[in-house]
Protein backbone atom coordinates (compact mmCIF):
# COMPACT_ATOMS: atom_id res chain seq x y z
CA UNK A 1 0.00 0.00 0.00
CA UNK A 2 1.27 3.47 -0.79
CA UNK A 3 1.31 6.36 0.96
CA UNK A 4 -1.27 7.69 -0.57
CA UNK A 5 -3.83 5.03 0.07
CA UNK A 6 -2.42 5.28 3.59
CA UNK A 7 -3.63 8.95 4.44
CA UNK A 8 -6.35 7.85 2.97
CA UNK A 9 -7.23 5.73 6.02
CA UNK A 10 -6.68 8.55 8.28
CA UNK A 11 -9.34 10.53 7.21
CA UNK A 12 -6.70 12.45 5.81
CA UNK A 13 -6.96 13.84 2.10
CA UNK A 14 -4.09 12.39 -0.18
CA UNK A 15 -4.13 16.23 -0.84
CA UNK A 16 -1.90 16.64 2.14
CA UNK A 17 0.97 15.19 0.28
CA UNK A 18 1.02 18.18 -1.87
CA UNK A 19 0.59 20.09 1.49
CA UNK A 20 -2.55 21.39 0.39
CA UNK A 21 -5.45 21.79 2.88
CA UNK A 22 -7.28 18.65 3.27
CA UNK A 23 -11.05 19.03 2.29
CA UNK A 24 -13.99 17.74 4.18
CA UNK A 25 -14.76 14.28 3.19
CA UNK A 26 -18.20 12.69 2.24
CA UNK A 27 -19.24 9.83 4.72
CA UNK A 28 -18.73 7.16 2.32
CA UNK A 29 -14.99 7.97 1.66
CA UNK A 30 -14.12 7.68 4.98
CA UNK A 31 -12.29 5.50 7.50
CA UNK A 32 -11.12 1.85 6.09
CA UNK A 33 -12.30 2.62 2.90
CA UNK A 34 -15.76 0.57 2.52
CA UNK A 35 -17.98 2.56 0.82
CA UNK A 36 -21.68 1.76 2.30
CA UNK A 37 -24.57 2.60 -0.19
CA UNK A 38 -27.37 4.51 1.90
CA UNK A 39 -30.29 3.38 0.54
CA UNK A 40 -33.60 1.22 1.13
CA UNK A 41 -37.52 1.87 0.58
CA UNK A 42 -37.73 1.73 4.43
CA UNK A 43 -38.26 4.56 7.00
CA UNK A 44 -35.11 7.08 6.58
CA UNK A 45 -33.41 8.61 9.73
CA UNK A 46 -30.46 10.34 10.16
CA UNK A 47 -27.18 9.56 12.33
CA UNK A 48 -24.76 12.01 14.10
CA UNK A 49 -20.75 11.56 13.55
CA UNK A 50 -19.23 9.93 16.73
CA UNK A 51 -15.96 11.02 16.22
CA UNK A 52 -13.67 13.45 18.40
CA UNK A 53 -11.65 16.31 16.48
CA UNK A 54 -8.38 15.81 15.30
CA UNK A 55 -5.61 18.57 15.85
CA UNK A 56 -4.35 20.16 12.72
CA UNK A 57 -1.50 18.66 11.27
CA UNK A 58 2.08 21.44 11.52
CA UNK A 59 4.39 20.70 8.35
CA UNK A 60 7.74 20.11 9.38
CA UNK A 61 10.47 20.52 6.71
CA UNK A 62 13.08 17.86 6.74
CA UNK A 63 16.42 19.49 7.59
CA UNK A 64 19.48 19.62 4.74
CA UNK A 65 20.68 16.52 3.84
CA UNK A 66 24.87 16.21 3.85
CA UNK A 67 26.64 16.04 0.59
CA UNK A 68 28.23 13.18 1.86
CA UNK A 69 29.12 10.95 4.92
CA UNK A 70 32.50 11.02 4.47
CA UNK A 71 34.29 12.54 7.00
CA UNK A 72 31.02 12.90 9.12
CA UNK A 73 29.86 11.84 12.57
CA UNK A 74 27.14 9.68 12.49
CA UNK A 75 25.41 9.17 15.89
CA UNK A 76 23.21 5.19 15.69
CA UNK A 77 20.23 6.14 18.48
CA UNK A 78 19.25 2.69 20.16
CA UNK A 79 15.47 3.67 21.32
CA UNK A 80 15.63 0.41 24.06
CA UNK A 81 13.13 -1.92 22.13
CA UNK A 82 14.41 -5.57 22.04
CA UNK A 83 17.01 -5.81 19.65
CA UNK A 84 17.54 -2.16 18.79
CA UNK A 85 21.11 -1.58 20.12
CA UNK A 86 21.94 -5.36 18.67
CA UNK A 87 21.10 -4.42 15.24
CA UNK A 88 22.94 -0.99 15.33
CA UNK A 89 26.03 -2.70 16.48
CA UNK A 90 25.85 -3.98 13.04
CA UNK A 91 25.24 -1.04 11.33
CA UNK A 92 28.25 0.38 13.34
CA UNK A 93 30.54 -2.62 11.94
CA UNK A 94 29.12 -2.22 8.60
CA UNK A 95 30.34 1.53 8.59
CA UNK A 96 33.49 0.61 9.76
CA UNK A 97 34.18 -1.92 7.23
CA UNK A 98 32.62 -0.65 4.22
CA UNK A 99 32.85 3.12 4.68
CA UNK A 100 35.82 3.55 7.28
CA UNK A 101 35.70 7.27 7.02
CA UNK A 102 32.57 8.06 8.81
CA UNK A 103 32.76 7.86 12.31
CA UNK A 104 30.24 6.52 14.39
CA UNK A 105 28.59 6.73 17.96
CA UNK A 106 26.23 4.20 19.48
CA UNK A 107 23.88 5.67 22.10
CA UNK A 108 20.91 4.24 23.83
CA UNK A 109 18.32 7.03 24.70
CA UNK A 110 17.94 7.23 27.73
CA UNK A 111 14.77 6.39 29.88
CA UNK A 112 12.06 4.18 28.24
CA UNK A 113 11.25 3.98 24.40
CA UNK A 114 8.33 6.96 25.03
CA UNK A 115 10.41 9.36 26.91
CA UNK A 116 11.65 12.21 25.11
CA UNK A 117 15.55 12.59 25.64
CA UNK A 118 16.61 16.35 24.59
CA UNK A 119 19.80 16.10 26.33
CA UNK A 120 20.92 13.28 24.13
CA UNK A 121 19.44 15.17 20.96
CA UNK A 122 21.49 18.36 22.14
CA UNK A 123 24.68 16.77 22.19
CA UNK A 124 24.08 14.94 18.61
CA UNK A 125 23.49 18.56 17.33
CA UNK A 126 26.21 20.18 18.94
CA UNK A 127 28.90 16.96 17.98
CA UNK A 128 27.39 15.29 15.11
CA UNK A 129 26.21 15.82 11.26
CA UNK A 130 23.45 12.96 10.86
CA UNK A 131 21.71 10.38 13.04
CA UNK A 132 20.28 6.86 12.73
CA UNK A 133 17.26 5.76 14.81
CA UNK A 134 16.69 2.25 15.58
CA UNK A 135 13.73 0.44 16.53
CA UNK A 136 13.54 -3.11 17.39
CA UNK A 137 10.84 -5.20 18.52
CA UNK B 1 16.70 17.14 15.77
CA UNK B 2 17.60 19.88 12.89
CA UNK B 3 20.14 17.52 11.40
CA UNK B 4 19.68 14.90 9.09
CA UNK B 5 17.93 11.87 10.74
CA UNK B 6 16.65 8.45 9.71
CA UNK B 7 14.17 6.13 11.68
CA UNK B 8 14.84 2.36 10.46
CA UNK B 9 11.76 0.42 11.24
CA UNK B 10 10.41 -2.75 11.21
CA UNK B 11 8.51 -4.54 7.87
CA UNK B 12 5.97 -5.30 10.33
CA UNK B 13 5.12 -1.51 11.81
CA UNK B 14 5.11 -0.19 7.96
CA UNK B 15 1.93 0.96 7.87
CA UNK B 16 2.67 2.57 11.66
CA UNK B 17 5.40 4.53 10.64
CA UNK B 18 4.14 5.68 7.24
CA UNK B 19 0.88 6.81 9.63
CA UNK B 20 2.93 8.08 12.13
CA UNK B 21 5.55 9.81 10.26
CA UNK B 22 2.14 12.11 8.45
CA UNK B 23 0.45 12.59 11.93
CA UNK B 24 3.56 14.25 13.05
CA UNK B 25 3.96 16.24 10.19
CA UNK B 26 6.67 14.81 8.04
CA UNK B 27 4.60 12.86 5.55
CA UNK B 28 7.65 12.35 3.58
CA UNK B 29 10.30 11.48 5.73
CA UNK B 30 12.92 8.83 4.87
CA UNK B 31 12.00 5.35 6.26
CA UNK B 32 14.57 2.32 6.28
CA UNK B 33 13.00 -0.62 6.77
CA UNK B 34 14.60 -3.94 8.20
CA UNK B 35 13.23 -7.70 8.26
CA UNK B 36 10.80 -8.29 11.50
CA UNK B 37 11.35 -8.76 13.85
CA UNK B 38 15.09 -7.72 14.73
CA UNK B 39 14.82 -9.47 18.49
CA UNK B 40 15.95 -12.22 19.64
CA UNK B 41 18.16 -12.74 16.25
CA UNK B 42 21.81 -13.85 17.00
CA UNK B 43 24.60 -11.31 15.41
CA UNK B 44 24.88 -13.29 12.40
CA UNK B 45 21.33 -12.88 11.52
CA UNK B 46 21.31 -9.01 12.28
CA UNK B 47 24.25 -9.02 9.91
CA UNK B 48 22.69 -10.34 6.73
CA UNK B 49 20.21 -8.00 7.10
CA UNK B 50 22.07 -5.36 7.44
CA UNK B 51 24.20 -6.36 4.12
CA UNK B 52 20.40 -7.23 3.06
CA UNK B 53 17.90 -5.52 0.93
CA UNK B 54 15.40 -3.02 2.45
CA UNK B 55 12.26 -5.64 2.91
CA UNK B 56 9.93 -2.40 1.37
CA UNK B 57 11.66 -1.02 -1.34
CA UNK B 58 13.74 -3.79 -2.13
CA UNK B 59 16.82 -1.61 -1.99
CA UNK B 60 20.08 -2.60 -0.31
CA UNK B 61 19.47 -1.30 3.30
CA UNK B 62 22.46 0.45 4.15
CA UNK B 63 21.89 2.40 0.54
CA UNK B 64 18.74 3.66 1.88
CA UNK B 65 20.57 4.77 5.08
CA UNK B 66 22.95 6.69 3.37
CA UNK B 67 20.62 8.06 0.81
CA UNK B 68 17.94 8.85 3.02
CA UNK B 69 20.96 11.30 4.73
CA UNK B 70 22.58 13.03 1.21
CA UNK B 71 20.21 12.86 -1.16
CA UNK B 72 18.89 16.14 -1.50
CA UNK B 73 15.30 16.83 -0.33
CA UNK B 74 12.15 17.32 -2.81
CA UNK B 75 9.92 20.34 -2.63
CA UNK B 76 7.68 17.89 -1.25
CA UNK B 77 9.94 17.18 2.16
CA UNK B 78 10.26 20.65 2.33
CA UNK B 79 7.01 22.38 2.58
CA UNK B 80 5.61 24.03 5.87
CA UNK B 81 1.89 25.32 6.61
CA UNK B 82 -1.03 23.81 8.49
CA UNK B 83 -2.97 20.57 7.24
CA UNK B 84 -6.55 20.76 8.58
CA UNK B 85 -7.32 16.90 8.82
CA UNK B 86 -11.39 15.98 8.03
CA UNK B 87 -13.65 13.38 10.19
CA UNK B 88 -16.67 13.81 7.24
CA UNK B 89 -19.90 14.73 7.48
CA UNK B 90 -21.74 15.84 10.97
CA UNK B 91 -24.88 13.13 9.89
CA UNK B 92 -24.97 10.17 7.91
CA UNK B 93 -27.95 9.38 5.93
CA UNK B 94 -30.70 9.84 5.68
CA UNK B 95 -31.22 5.80 5.45
CA UNK B 96 -32.71 3.03 7.00
CA UNK B 97 -31.69 2.19 10.78
CA UNK B 98 -30.48 -1.35 9.04
CA UNK B 99 -28.38 0.31 6.63
CA UNK B 100 -27.19 3.17 9.29
CA UNK B 101 -26.21 0.45 11.36
CA UNK B 102 -24.08 -1.58 8.31
CA UNK B 103 -22.70 2.01 7.99
CA UNK B 104 -21.28 2.36 11.60
CA UNK B 105 -20.15 -1.19 11.39
CA UNK B 106 -18.10 -0.24 8.28
CA UNK B 107 -16.48 2.15 9.19
CA UNK B 108 -14.85 1.09 11.89
CA UNK B 109 -17.01 2.97 14.58
CA UNK B 110 -18.41 0.11 16.34
CA UNK B 111 -17.03 -2.67 18.39
CA UNK B 112 -19.12 -4.73 16.06
CA UNK B 113 -22.23 -5.67 17.87
CA UNK B 114 -25.47 -3.59 17.28
CA UNK B 115 -25.53 -0.04 18.43
CA UNK B 116 -28.37 2.27 19.00
CA UNK B 117 -28.28 4.82 16.11
CA UNK B 118 -27.58 8.41 17.64
CA UNK B 119 -30.02 10.51 16.25
CA UNK B 120 -30.24 13.75 16.90
CA UNK B 121 -33.34 13.18 19.47
CA UNK B 122 -31.38 10.30 21.29
CA UNK B 123 -28.21 12.23 21.58
CA UNK B 124 -30.49 15.40 22.95
CA UNK B 125 -31.84 13.33 25.40
CA UNK B 126 -28.45 12.22 26.55
CA UNK B 127 -28.14 15.43 27.99
CA UNK B 128 -30.93 15.11 30.62
CA UNK B 129 -27.53 13.45 32.35
CA UNK B 130 -25.36 16.08 33.22
CA UNK B 131 -25.49 19.57 33.73
CA UNK B 132 -22.87 20.41 31.74
CA UNK B 133 -23.02 22.24 28.21
CA UNK B 134 -23.28 20.38 25.16
CA UNK B 135 -20.19 22.39 23.24
CA UNK B 136 -18.49 22.43 26.55
CA UNK B 137 -15.11 20.32 26.29
CA UNK B 138 -14.40 17.33 28.27
CA UNK B 139 -10.97 16.45 27.57
CA UNK B 140 -8.64 14.87 25.05
CA UNK B 141 -7.26 11.67 24.33
CA UNK B 142 -4.91 9.90 22.53
CA UNK B 143 -5.10 7.07 20.41
CA UNK B 144 -2.02 5.52 20.09
CA UNK B 145 1.67 7.12 20.04
CA UNK B 146 -0.14 10.38 18.25
CA UNK B 147 -1.49 13.49 19.32
CA UNK B 148 -4.15 13.76 21.16
CA UNK B 149 -7.98 14.44 19.92
CA UNK B 150 -10.65 16.78 21.70
CA UNK B 151 -14.15 16.44 22.43
CA UNK B 152 -16.81 18.06 23.25
CA UNK B 153 -19.89 16.86 25.69
CA UNK B 154 -22.14 16.61 22.68
CA UNK B 155 -19.05 14.16 21.23
CA UNK B 156 -19.40 11.59 24.06
CA UNK B 157 -23.11 11.99 24.19
CA UNK B 158 -23.44 10.36 20.71
CA UNK B 159 -20.80 7.42 21.64
CA UNK B 160 -23.09 7.12 24.94
CA UNK B 161 -25.94 6.67 23.24
CA UNK B 162 -24.30 4.11 20.60
CA UNK B 163 -23.38 2.23 23.49
CA UNK B 164 -26.75 2.11 24.93
CA UNK B 165 -26.47 4.23 27.87
CA UNK B 166 -29.20 5.83 29.39
CA UNK B 167 -28.87 9.45 30.96
CA UNK B 168 -28.39 8.24 34.33
CA UNK B 169 -25.29 6.79 33.05
CA UNK B 170 -23.80 9.55 31.18
CA UNK B 171 -22.17 11.10 33.98
CA UNK B 172 -19.88 8.04 34.53
CA UNK B 173 -18.71 8.45 30.69
CA UNK B 174 -17.97 11.80 31.15
CA UNK B 175 -15.87 11.44 34.07
CA UNK B 176 -14.24 8.16 32.54
CA UNK B 177 -13.80 10.39 29.39
CA UNK B 178 -12.78 13.23 30.68
CA UNK B 179 -9.61 11.30 32.51
CA UNK B 180 -8.18 11.42 28.85
CA UNK B 181 -7.42 7.34 29.49
CA UNK B 182 -8.42 5.18 26.33
CA UNK B 183 -9.63 1.67 26.64
CA UNK B 184 -7.59 0.19 23.93
CA UNK B 185 -3.43 0.97 23.81
CA UNK B 186 -1.51 0.56 20.86
CA UNK B 187 0.88 -1.40 22.13
CA UNK B 188 1.89 -4.41 20.84
CA UNK B 189 0.90 -5.91 24.18
CA UNK B 190 -2.89 -6.84 23.85
CA UNK B 191 -3.99 -4.47 27.07
CA UNK B 192 -6.76 -5.04 29.49
CA UNK B 193 -8.74 -1.66 31.10
CA UNK B 194 -10.87 -1.74 34.57
CA UNK B 195 -12.85 0.99 35.61
CA UNK B 196 -13.45 0.77 39.57
CA UNK B 197 -16.74 2.69 40.40
CA UNK B 198 -17.31 3.67 44.28
CA UNK B 199 -20.14 5.42 46.12
CA UNK B 200 -23.58 6.40 45.72
CA UNK B 201 -23.71 6.34 42.39
CA UNK B 202 -23.56 2.46 41.99
CA UNK B 203 -27.15 2.03 43.54
CA UNK B 204 -28.26 4.62 41.57
CA UNK B 205 -27.20 2.70 38.85
CA UNK B 206 -28.39 -0.51 39.99
CA UNK B 207 -24.83 -1.61 39.46
CA UNK B 208 -24.44 -5.27 40.20
CA UNK B 209 -21.51 -5.82 43.09
CA UNK B 210 -23.23 -9.00 44.11
CA UNK B 211 -23.33 -12.28 42.26
CA UNK B 212 -21.79 -12.31 39.38
CA UNK B 213 -20.87 -8.46 39.72
CA UNK B 214 -18.06 -9.18 36.83
CA UNK B 215 -20.66 -10.89 34.39
CA UNK B 216 -23.00 -9.85 32.15
CA UNK B 217 -25.87 -9.79 34.20
CA UNK B 218 -26.79 -5.82 35.26
CA UNK B 219 -27.27 -3.11 32.12
CA UNK B 220 -25.23 -0.45 33.81
CA UNK B 221 -22.19 -2.71 34.63
CA UNK B 222 -22.56 -3.83 30.52
CA UNK B 223 -22.87 -0.46 29.14
CA UNK B 224 -20.54 1.80 30.80
CA UNK B 225 -17.76 -0.33 29.99
CA UNK B 226 -18.71 -0.68 26.14
CA UNK B 227 -19.13 3.14 25.84
CA UNK B 228 -15.72 3.79 26.96
CA UNK B 229 -14.70 1.10 24.12
CA UNK B 230 -16.65 3.41 21.69
CA UNK B 231 -15.30 6.79 23.31
CA UNK B 232 -11.38 5.52 22.80
CA UNK B 233 -12.46 4.44 18.74
CA UNK B 234 -14.29 7.41 17.73
CA UNK B 235 -13.33 10.19 19.97
CA UNK B 236 -9.16 9.28 20.47
CA UNK B 237 -9.04 7.58 16.64
CA UNK B 238 -8.12 4.75 18.81
CA UNK B 239 -8.62 0.37 18.24
CA UNK B 240 -7.50 1.06 14.38
CA UNK B 241 -5.61 -2.46 14.06
CA UNK B 242 -2.14 -1.73 12.23
CA UNK B 243 -2.26 2.57 12.90
CA UNK B 244 -3.60 2.64 16.70
CA UNK B 245 -3.79 -0.74 17.68
CA UNK B 246 -0.84 -3.39 17.42
CA UNK B 247 -1.83 -5.82 20.33
CA UNK B 248 -0.68 -9.25 18.61
CA UNK B 249 -3.43 -10.81 20.09
CA UNK B 250 -5.88 -8.67 21.27
CA UNK B 251 -7.88 -8.79 24.72
CA UNK B 252 -11.73 -9.76 24.86
CA UNK B 253 -11.77 -7.53 27.75
CA UNK B 254 -12.05 -4.73 25.12
CA UNK B 255 -14.99 -5.45 24.18
CA UNK B 256 -16.71 -3.46 28.17
CA UNK B 257 -13.77 -3.77 30.30
CA UNK B 258 -13.69 -5.03 33.26
CA UNK B 259 -16.52 -2.67 35.18
CA UNK B 260 -16.44 -3.50 38.88
CA UNK B 261 -18.50 -1.71 40.98
CA UNK B 262 -17.43 -1.90 45.57
CA UNK B 263 -19.43 -3.98 47.38
CA UNK B 264 -19.11 -1.12 49.90
CA UNK B 265 -21.69 -2.80 52.22
CA UNK B 266 -20.27 -6.44 52.63
CA UNK B 267 -16.61 -5.12 52.65
CA UNK B 268 -14.80 -5.10 56.14
CA UNK B 269 -12.56 -2.40 54.44
CA UNK B 270 -12.93 1.00 53.53
CA UNK B 271 -13.57 1.65 50.29
CA UNK B 272 -11.17 2.26 46.74
CA UNK B 273 -12.06 5.92 46.51
CA UNK B 274 -11.80 6.56 50.12
CA UNK B 275 -8.54 5.10 50.07
CA UNK B 276 -7.36 7.51 46.86
CA UNK B 277 -8.34 10.49 49.19
CA UNK B 278 -12.15 11.14 47.81
CA UNK B 279 -15.38 11.23 50.78
CA UNK B 280 -17.44 7.99 51.10
CA UNK B 281 -20.26 9.84 50.29
CA UNK B 282 -18.74 10.83 46.99
CA UNK B 283 -19.25 8.69 43.64
CA UNK B 284 -15.74 7.99 41.84
CA UNK B 285 -14.39 6.14 39.48
CA UNK B 286 -11.11 4.89 39.37
CA UNK B 287 -9.00 3.21 36.18
CA UNK B 288 -6.45 0.89 35.91
CA UNK B 289 -4.30 -0.82 32.99
CA UNK B 290 -2.25 -3.47 32.55
CA UNK B 291 -2.70 -6.95 30.65
CA UNK B 292 -5.96 -9.11 32.33
CA UNK B 293 -7.19 -10.75 35.39
CA UNK B 294 -6.78 -14.26 36.08
CA UNK B 295 -8.68 -16.43 38.48
CA UNK B 296 -6.97 -17.47 41.82
CA UNK B 297 -9.63 -20.12 43.32
CA UNK B 298 -8.15 -23.51 44.54
CA UNK B 299 -5.03 -22.85 45.74
CA UNK B 300 -3.94 -24.10 49.16
CA UNK B 301 -5.78 -23.82 52.19
CA UNK B 302 -9.11 -22.68 50.56
CA UNK B 303 -10.71 -25.55 52.30
CA UNK B 304 -9.08 -25.77 55.63
CA UNK B 305 -9.73 -23.77 58.89
CA UNK B 306 -7.30 -21.75 58.62
CA UNK B 307 -7.21 -20.60 55.05
CA UNK B 308 -3.57 -18.18 53.48
CA UNK B 309 -5.38 -16.39 51.61
CA UNK B 310 -2.68 -13.68 51.22
CA UNK B 311 -0.11 -16.24 50.13
CA UNK B 312 -2.55 -17.54 47.45
CA UNK B 313 -2.69 -13.82 46.05
CA UNK B 314 1.18 -13.84 46.62
CA UNK B 315 1.66 -17.25 44.38
CA UNK B 316 -1.17 -16.04 41.64
CA UNK B 317 1.02 -12.42 41.67
CA UNK B 318 4.08 -14.41 41.29
CA UNK B 319 2.84 -15.08 37.69
CA UNK B 320 2.91 -11.86 36.44
CA UNK B 321 5.63 -9.59 35.21
CA UNK B 322 5.55 -7.11 38.53
CA UNK B 323 5.95 -4.42 35.75
CA UNK B 324 2.09 -3.40 36.29
CA UNK B 325 0.27 -3.44 39.95
CA UNK B 326 -1.44 -6.04 41.13
CA UNK B 327 -5.46 -5.85 41.51
CA UNK B 328 -6.61 -7.92 44.61
CA UNK B 329 -10.31 -8.80 43.45
CA UNK B 330 -11.68 -10.70 46.35
CA UNK B 331 -14.90 -11.86 47.39
CA UNK B 332 -16.42 -10.56 50.63
CA UNK B 333 -15.80 -13.84 52.36
CA UNK B 334 -12.15 -13.59 51.84
CA UNK B 335 -12.14 -9.68 52.69
CA UNK B 336 -14.36 -10.54 56.09
CA UNK B 337 -11.85 -13.47 57.06
CA UNK B 338 -8.19 -12.01 56.94
CA UNK B 339 -9.93 -9.31 58.75
CA UNK B 340 -10.85 -12.17 61.23
CA UNK B 341 -6.97 -12.53 61.33
CA UNK B 342 -5.80 -9.29 61.87
CA UNK B 343 -5.75 -7.68 58.31
CA UNK B 344 -7.92 -4.65 59.62
CA UNK B 345 -7.41 -2.82 56.80
CA UNK B 346 -6.52 -3.02 53.06
CA UNK B 347 -3.22 -1.03 54.09
CA UNK B 348 -2.22 -4.18 55.99
CA UNK B 349 -3.18 -6.47 53.35
CA UNK B 350 -1.05 -4.81 50.90
CA UNK B 351 1.83 -3.97 53.55
CA UNK B 352 2.12 -8.21 53.48
CA UNK B 353 1.92 -8.40 50.08
CA UNK B 354 4.91 -6.42 49.44
CA UNK B 355 6.96 -7.56 51.57
CA UNK B 356 6.30 -11.12 50.69
CA UNK B 357 6.18 -11.13 47.04
CA UNK B 358 9.74 -11.24 45.95
CA UNK B 359 11.41 -12.18 42.86
CA UNK B 360 15.29 -13.01 42.68
CA UNK B 361 17.15 -9.56 40.63
CA UNK B 362 18.17 -12.49 37.88
CA UNK B 363 14.42 -12.89 37.14
CA UNK B 364 13.72 -9.62 37.33
CA UNK B 365 16.00 -8.79 34.92
CA UNK B 366 15.43 -11.64 32.76
CA UNK B 367 12.14 -9.85 31.94
CA UNK B 368 11.76 -7.60 28.58
CA UNK B 369 9.64 -5.20 30.29
CA UNK B 370 12.81 -4.92 32.86
CA UNK B 371 15.36 -4.47 29.92
CA UNK B 372 12.80 -1.88 27.98
CA UNK B 373 11.65 0.02 30.87
CA UNK B 374 13.30 -0.06 34.46
CA UNK B 375 16.69 -0.52 32.84
CA UNK B 376 16.87 3.18 31.68
CA UNK B 377 15.33 4.38 34.59
CA UNK B 378 17.85 2.59 36.24
CA UNK B 379 20.62 4.17 34.09
CA UNK B 380 19.01 8.01 35.00
CA UNK B 381 19.31 7.08 38.51
CA UNK B 382 15.66 6.04 39.85
CA UNK B 383 14.95 4.10 42.86
CA UNK B 384 14.11 1.32 43.01
CA UNK B 385 15.41 0.66 39.68
CA UNK B 386 19.21 1.62 40.38
CA UNK B 387 19.97 -0.25 43.70
CA UNK B 388 17.97 -3.37 42.23
CA UNK B 389 20.00 -3.39 39.38
CA UNK B 390 23.46 -2.82 41.51
CA UNK B 391 22.26 -5.71 43.27
CA UNK B 392 23.68 -9.58 42.65
CA UNK B 393 21.70 -12.31 40.46
CA UNK B 394 20.75 -13.76 43.56
CA UNK B 395 19.89 -10.68 45.77
CA UNK B 396 15.64 -10.77 46.41
CA UNK B 397 13.71 -8.40 45.56
CA UNK B 398 10.05 -6.75 45.82
CA UNK B 399 7.81 -7.95 42.98
CA UNK B 400 6.68 -4.42 42.66
CA UNK B 401 8.74 -1.78 42.78
CA UNK B 402 6.47 0.22 45.50
CA UNK B 403 3.67 -0.28 47.65
CA UNK B 404 1.88 1.67 46.35
CA UNK B 405 1.30 -0.92 42.82
CA UNK B 406 -0.99 -3.34 44.77
CA UNK B 407 -4.66 -2.43 45.52
CA UNK B 408 -7.49 -4.59 46.53
CA UNK B 409 -11.02 -4.18 45.78
CA UNK B 410 -14.20 -6.44 47.40
CA UNK B 411 -17.08 -7.70 45.21
CA UNK B 412 -18.94 -10.50 45.00
CA UNK B 413 -22.13 -12.46 46.05
CA UNK B 414 -20.62 -14.50 49.29
CA UNK B 415 -21.83 -17.58 47.62
CA UNK B 416 -17.87 -18.71 47.03
CA UNK B 417 -14.51 -17.34 48.71
CA UNK B 418 -13.38 -16.69 44.90
CA UNK B 419 -10.86 -14.22 44.38
CA UNK B 420 -9.16 -13.19 41.27
CA UNK B 421 -5.49 -11.29 40.22
CA UNK B 422 -5.08 -8.21 38.01
CA UNK B 423 -2.06 -7.21 36.77
CA UNK B 424 -3.27 -4.05 36.59
CA UNK B 425 -2.26 -0.76 37.82
CA UNK B 426 -4.16 1.77 39.20
CA UNK B 427 -3.44 5.44 37.42
CA UNK B 428 -6.35 7.86 38.12
CA UNK B 429 -9.55 8.36 40.00
CA UNK B 430 -11.97 11.18 38.72
CA UNK B 431 -14.95 12.43 40.30
CA UNK B 432 -18.63 11.25 38.91
CA UNK B 433 -20.73 14.05 40.98
CA UNK B 434 -18.92 16.64 39.10
CA UNK B 435 -20.26 15.53 35.82
CA UNK B 436 -23.79 14.85 36.50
Amino acid sequence: MNRRNMLSLLGMSPALLAGLPAPAQPAEAQANGKPTRLSSTQAKIEGLNPKGTPPPIQLIPMAPRLDSLDGKTVWLVDTGFDGGGYLLEQIQLWFKTNMPAVQTIFRRKAGPYFEDDPALWKEIKGTGHAAIMAIGH
Amino acid sequence: MGIPTTPMVTRAFKELAILNVAKRGMPHLRITFTPHPVAAKTPAQLRAYVEGNDPVSGRPMMKEIVDALTVPLSDQEQKTGIVKVSVGPEMYGPDTPKNLQQFYHDNGMTDFLPIVIPTEEAVEEMFAGTSHKPDEQVGTMAGGAYPPWSYTVRQVAINAVMAGCQPQHFPVILAIASSGTPSLMSSTNSFAYAAVINGPIRDKLQMNYGIGALGPFAPSNAVIGRAWTLVSKNLANGGIPGDTYLGSQGNNLNYNNLIMAENEAASPWVPLHVQKGFKAEESVVSLFRGLGIVPGQGARGTSTDTPKYEEQFSDLFNVFTGFFGGLVVADPLIAANLKERGYDTKDRLIDWLYKNTTQTVKDYKSRDFAYGFDYPRALKGLEPYKTWYAMPDDAVIPRWPHRDDINVVVLGGQTNAFFQGGSLSYTVSVSIDKWA
